[in-house]
């Protein structure tokens, strides 16, 4: 049966598939060839589902059958959730598995690459791999960001596909009950939140209602945004960003001494979560569940679903998204935003004897096919083609488990480089969450986003010396002047002035030195 | 040498020197007897093998790699290929505030944990050891021993949930009392107390088991002469277990004193945000975050060495004091 549905996928893939020549070189090997593989990340800790590597997932039995490579786990540090750990666990045994994988591999890829510890991909996409170079050739941009400070690509990352990531949330049903209109502007914000901290919302006498929460509290720093600061340059917090072409930090701008001594305001008046620093993960399923939270920046899918698992908890319960409030100046972002490509995927090592036949196998995962099958799992067993879009079956979309969730135990959607689908997210967003997407893609409220730079051996080192220290202190300073412990603005000059002491502006040269030379900017 | 009153003429060492003797007129050979002697005990010394094995293993071996304290480490290249570059990890830490503060901390936590935490568990077995009734005290320990075998995250969940402003136990408590919630987890001041608090619940009931096998291992004839002579139950404290267990609360005083600058550094990572780092960043978890999180294993094991130095200092220190002064030591 599954022979069967193979060669349909295949017809029916070669069929519409752009590359004509990309799926005529299937299988890649006559014979079975077996890969090691090192692939960890937040969801499976080695390659078997949920890090059980005795099984096999279903998408990688499809994936023998159509390439006959074989990928064999050999992840490191499997005991550990961390992967940087995992892979300096990896690299100080010097024993590379054949492909090394899973998140966060760009640094050490990168650095250890030029090295010799990981193969140079350019030769390797230019002569064998058509998919990813065509791929690649639309996003030149993208090739640039990912290559190491020789200038060589040392690995092929996972390219998530979308805008938007987080949003901003309200409860609908608050503002009805108190005749209130979705704040459009920060003034507005400021009004709405004290509204909801004094005149009773939820309706239970008591006045216990915290008005905005966060489930990370670094999430409570997109405020920044509405007094013309940011809080970071790319999908992490507390990143560098680019400010008039040229790299920065956000925390030593001015904008950011404005907005930080605003939101320690609103802290000390109440308005943003007291337990905002450990309140952690469950922030959102304690102050949604007891009726108690009022808005929140958080991502679109996930948020919106406590439209239902609430549904008949809460009353009335309705949390939805609502445009960014403009800033001071009138300006309206979104900060947070999809980064066109993750420090994820997979790398080449230097042991590995068939570089040609890998980079093959790699792009089969940007072919039509195996792009399928990377985002959506096996044909007819999770998914079907109706008209020419894949869909998911209805047991996958009402089974009660996230469909993510489904996707990571079939092997879809891991961690290795592929470009991934939005058709896959957009099936199962609720109607809320999508109409929420729509909104947003009504304006354009995008950041230009800081892709990351990568560093020579001499301006690794100054980073290093320099920038850990740096960050502890800048997010020391942050808390407690958010707690109100220090004003932020009495302060400021002092501040600057240690972290000049402490070398950011050594930090900033070779940031900027090493984005010249990659962006050519 | 002090002579025993209650023994006649010949002292114990004069005995021992006398045994001795005897001895060595039997001995044919060293080796022969070296031969018999494995011979007879085989089986003790296969039981040691696997710990020499495991020191050979987990702690010498290591040792190899201490090197990169002193060389620019790179994760790929290995320890012999990496370059020598002196003293220069020492310099940056030095030069570091940051490492400084970690270091005070360390110290000053550490201390608390000694003052605090290193009487409690005494404390716990001489009382113990007054309870009467055998249900009771079997059913105290148990309770007592408990927090020590749950994970150090469920217990760091406790405290957090327990010190919340919101729900949390404790300001629920102080608010019958008109005080204010306090945000202790983001407050400095409040860190060392949770922690080296934190610390002595979780362990110093376990911690008491030594004292209690040591108090358990004081002869019954002291205490019934006592009882004779109309001694009280807070005399015998006093006069018999508290110096009968002298010697096993000096040679654990010597191996905390050790270990001090080992602080539970997971337990620190659990509870400390960039709020509290003034108070509760240790050095464990400053190289947690230059060094293991940052990738500089060479800075880690710089800290890591120092760490080592200082920790060889107190212990040998407070051996050779111990020795001076009371004739406990641990070699």
């Amino acid at each position: 049966m599954r022979n069967l549905t193979l060669t349909l996928a295949i017809l029916g893939s070669t069929a519409m598939t752009t590359p004509a020549f990309a799926d005529g070189h299937l299988p890649i090997v006559e014979e079975p060839l077996e890969l090691t593989v090192h692939m960890h990340w937040a969801r499976a800790q080695g390659y078997g589902p949920g890090g059980d590597t005795s099984k096999i997932y279903p998408v990688e039995e499809v994936a023998r059958e159509a390439t006959n490579i074989h990928l064999i786990d050999k992840t490191s540090g499997r005991n550990s959730t961390d992967q940087s750990e995992a892979m300096n666990l990896l690299l100080a045994t010097g024993d590379l598995p054949d492909i090394v994988g899973g998140a966060k591999i760009k640094q050490p890829v990168n650095e250890y690459g030029p090295q010799g510890a990981f193969q140079p991909l350019n030769e390797l996409v230019a002569e064998h791999a058509p998919n990813i170079k065509a791929w690649f050739d639309e996003h030149p941009d993208i090739w640039n960001a990912i290559a190491a400070y020789d200038g060589n690509v040392y690995y092929i990352p996972y390219l998530p596909d979308g805008k938007y990531a987080r949003a901003w949330f309200v409860r609908q049903d608050w503002l009805d009950a108190l005749g209130l209109e979705a704040p459009d502007n920060v003034d507005e914000l400021y009004e709405t939140l004290v509204a909801f901290r004094d005149q009773d919302p939820n309706g239970n006498g008591e006045k216990d209602e915290i008005p905005f929460f966060v489930r990370d509290w670094e999430e409570v720093l997109r405020l920044l945004n509405l007094w013309d600061a940011r809080s970071t340059g790319a999908d992490v917090y507390h990143q560098f960003y680019l400010k008039d072409g040229a790299v920065a930090h956000p925390y030593a701008q001015e904008a950011y001494r404005d907005g930080l001594a605003n939101i320690a305001k609103w802290y000390a008046e109440g308005l943003i979560d007291p337990e905002l620093f450990t309140r952690g993960s469950s922030a959102r399923d304690y102050l949604l569940g007891e009726n108690l939270g009022g808005m929140t920046h958080d991502w679109f899918a996930s948020t919106s679903g406590y439209n239902i698992a609430l549904a008949d908890k809460v009353e009335g319960f309705n949390f939805i998204p609502y445009l960014p409030p403009k800033s001071v100046s009138g300006n309206r972002i979104e900060e947070n935003r999809r980064i066109p490509m993750k420090p994820d995927g997979w790398a080449i090592s230097f042991s590995n004897e068939h570089p040609v036949e890998t980079i093959k196998y790699f792009d089969y995962w940007f072919s039509e096919e195996g792009a399928l099958l990377a985002n959506f799992g096996v044909e007819g067993k999770t998914w079907d083609m109706v008209d020419g879009q894949p869909v998911y079956k209805d047991e996958v979309l009402n089974s009660g488990q996230p469909v993510n969730s489904q996707m990571y135990l079939e092997g879809a959607q891991v961690y290795r480089g592929y470009p991934q689908d939005y058709r896959y997210e957009w099936q199962w967003t609720r109607d809320s969450a999508r109409k929420g997407i729509e909104l947003y893609d009504q304006e354009d409220l995008l950041v230009e986003q800081f892709l990351g730079v990568a560093f020579n051996q001499d301006e690794q080192a100054v980073y290093d010396k320099y920038y850990p220290s740096i960050e502890t202190y800048m997010l020391e300073r942050q808390q407690a002047w958010i707690l109100g412990s220090g004003d932020i603005k009495e302060d400021w000059d002092a501040y600057v002035e240690t972290l000049n002491k402490m070398g950011y502006e050594e930090v900033l040269e070779v940031m900027n030195s090493a984005y010249k030379r990659q962006y050519g900017g | 040498m002090s002579m025993d009153p209650n023994t006649s003429g010949i002292s114990t060492e004069e005995l021992v020197v006398e045994a001795r003797e005897a001895q060595r007129d039997l001995k044919p050979s060293k080796l022969q007897n070296l031969g018999d002697h494995f011979k007879r005990e085989w089986q003790l010394y296969v039981m040691l093998v696997p710990t020499i094995v495991w020191l050979l293993v987990f702690l010498y071996k290591p040792m190899y790699g201490l090197q990169i304290a002193f060389k620019d480490y790179s994760i790929f290249r290995g320890v012999a290929a990496s370059p020598w570059v002196g003293l220069e990890h020492f310099q940056t830490l030095f030069g570091n505030d940051q490492f400084l503060r970690a270091l005070k901390n360390t110290i000053i936590i550490s201390f608390y944990g000694l003052i605090f935490g290193f009487p409690m568990p005494i404390i716990i077995a001489l009382m113990f050891n007054e309870i009467l009734k055998q249900w009771f005290k079997k059913s105290a320990q148990t309770i007592v021993y408990l927090p020590h075998f749950v994970s150090s995250v469920i217990i760091a969940g406790i405290v957090i949930t327990a010190f919340s402003p919101s729900a949390g136990i404790v300001n629920t408590f102080l608010g019958w009392f008109g005080i204010d919630p306090i945000y202790f987890l983001t407050k400095p001041e409040w860190f060392r107390p949770i922690f080296v608090g934190t610390g002595i619940w979780q362990e110093a009931g376990f911690q008491s088991i030594v004292y209690l096998a040591a108090i358990a291992g004081v002869s019954p004839t002291l205490y019934e002469s006592a009882v004779v002579d109309g001694a009280s139950r807070w005399q015998m404290m006093w006069k018999i277990t508290i110096p009968s267990i002298l010697p096993t609360i000096i040679i654990m005083l010597i191996i905390r004193i050790g270990n001090m600058l080992e602080v539970s550094f997971e337990m620190i990572i659990l509870l400390y945000q960039p709020a509290t780092y003034s108070t509760a960043d240790v050095v464990n978890t400053f190289i947690y975050r230059q060094g293991i999180q940052g990738g500089q294993y060479d800075l880690a094991a710089a800290a890591g060495l120092f760490n080592a130095v200082v920790a060889f200092v107190l212990v040998m220190t407070a051996n050779t004091i111990s020795k001076r002064y009371s004739r406990t030591s641990l070699w």
